[in-house]
């Protein structure tokens, strides 16, 4: 009777030859060998692939940070670990996924550098803490449907808030700032700062909420459009 | 003491995770606060009682480097506690008034926090950011 080499590594990725059993709280190790779905295996091979993926935290504890405190996440009733892995798993293959969208949308015209800025804030949120979500994917797919719809903005700040969501600031001259913040739901949280022209010495401050297909829409009165675009 | 109003002439160092950094530049996004947070944490710098701000970030390095992962691109952002109050108060729409209160912990006497500021208050935190003076690496 035949043995079986349990040691030897397969060739080519076959489910089929790839017997997999996982009883209990082990997770399963994807040791598939190359064959990147993507042509630009540079930038994916930048795209950090060694931080543990054990548990999916919606809210991390922070030192200094105090009177915050630590949960699990808790929707659908707790998954077990399994459920939470592949809910970061799928989250942080998302994020992938649309980081490549944004580095290949030519039309984009920052879409090199938008890309570039993205995947720097995800290692450094994974630095801080490797379990956190780095991103949180559904807002990263609004920034970049927003930059689809407005393909010759300028190429803002980006920065991320405490709950890993985009946040994009464009500043100009006399203090001019215009940030959204992108919410996971498809809204937008906005801010304007701008001149007062009739009273040089104060400004005009304005926030609201939007959704992404109107917000330029929106904010049209206070001439935004022709400041943050090329 | 727990509670304490730090003087308007003092100073706080809020702490600036290197995600809400660009190229150096502090953002909005480091005046905001995580979900459940009441207050924003700083540091009360003439607590300390040093010579100098040198060795006061110095202080607050070690402080940061005892307790939690500080990354490369990490800064500390210095802030005048009585010119966030007049800011927020004067040019927020609703005249926010803020505290900035000493809140010690047992590891870190000198924590304090910024209060009555609101979840997601973005227009908020980009007041605050105008008041930033001096940013410092917060890395040892």
């Amino acid at each position: 009777m035949p043995e079986i080499d349990l040691h030897r590594i397969p060739n080519g990725f076959d489910p089929a030859q790839i017997p997999s059993i996982v009883y209990g709280n082990k997770s399963i190790n994807d040791n598939s060998p190359s064959g990147y779905p993507y042509s630009d295996t540079e930038a994916y091979e930048s795209f950090p692939k060694k931080f543990p993926r054990r548990v999916f935290y919606k809210k991390t504890a922070f030192v200094n940070q105090e009177e915050f405190s630590t949960s699990i996440i808790d929707s659908p009733d707790n998954q077990d670990s399994i459920t939470q892995v592949i809910l970061l798993e799928n989250e942080e293959d998302q994020v992938q996924e649309l980081i490549f969208q944004i580095r290949k949308s030519l039309s984009i015209t920052y879409h090199e550098s938008l890309a570039n800025r993205i995947l720097t804030l995800f290692n450094d949120a994974k630095e801080e803490d490797s379990d956190c979500l780095g991103i949180a994917a559904e807002s990263l797919r609004n920034f970049y449907n927003f930059f689809r719809l407005h393909t010759n903005l300028k190429c803002p700040t980006i920065s991320l808030t405490p709950d890993y969501n985009i946040y994009a600031s464009w500043r100009g001259e006399q203090n001019r700032v215009f940030s959204v913040h992108f919410l996971p739901n498809g809204d937008v949280r906005f801010v304007i700062f701008k001149a007062n022209d009739r009273h040089p010495k104060r400004k005009i401050r304005i926030s609201g909420v939007a959704t992404i297909d109107i917000l330029m829409e929106a904010v049209k009165p206070f001439h935004i459009e022709g400041w943050i675009s090329e | 003491m727990k509670g304490d109003q730090i003087p308007d002439t003092d100073h706080v160092a809020r702490f600036c995770r290197p995600m809400q950094v660009s190229d150096g530049q502090i953002q909005a996004t480091a005046f905001l606060l995580r979900p459940g947070e009441k207050s924003l944490s700083v540091n009360w710098l003439e607590f300390l009682n040093c010579s100098s701000r040198e060795s006061e970030i110095t202080k607050i390095r070690t402080t940061y480097s005892e307790t939690f992962t500080v990354g490369a691109r990490a800064r500390i952002a210095i802030l005048n506690g009585g010119e966030v109050r007049k800011k927020v108060l004067t040019e927020s729409p609703d005249g926010q008034n803020l505290e900035v209160l000493h809140d010690p912990l047992m590891n870190d006497p000198s924590h304090s926090g910024i209060y009555n500021l609101k979840q997601d208050d973005e227009l908020i935190a980009e007041l605050i950011l105008e008041t930033v003076r001096e940013s410092y690496s917060a890395r040892k």
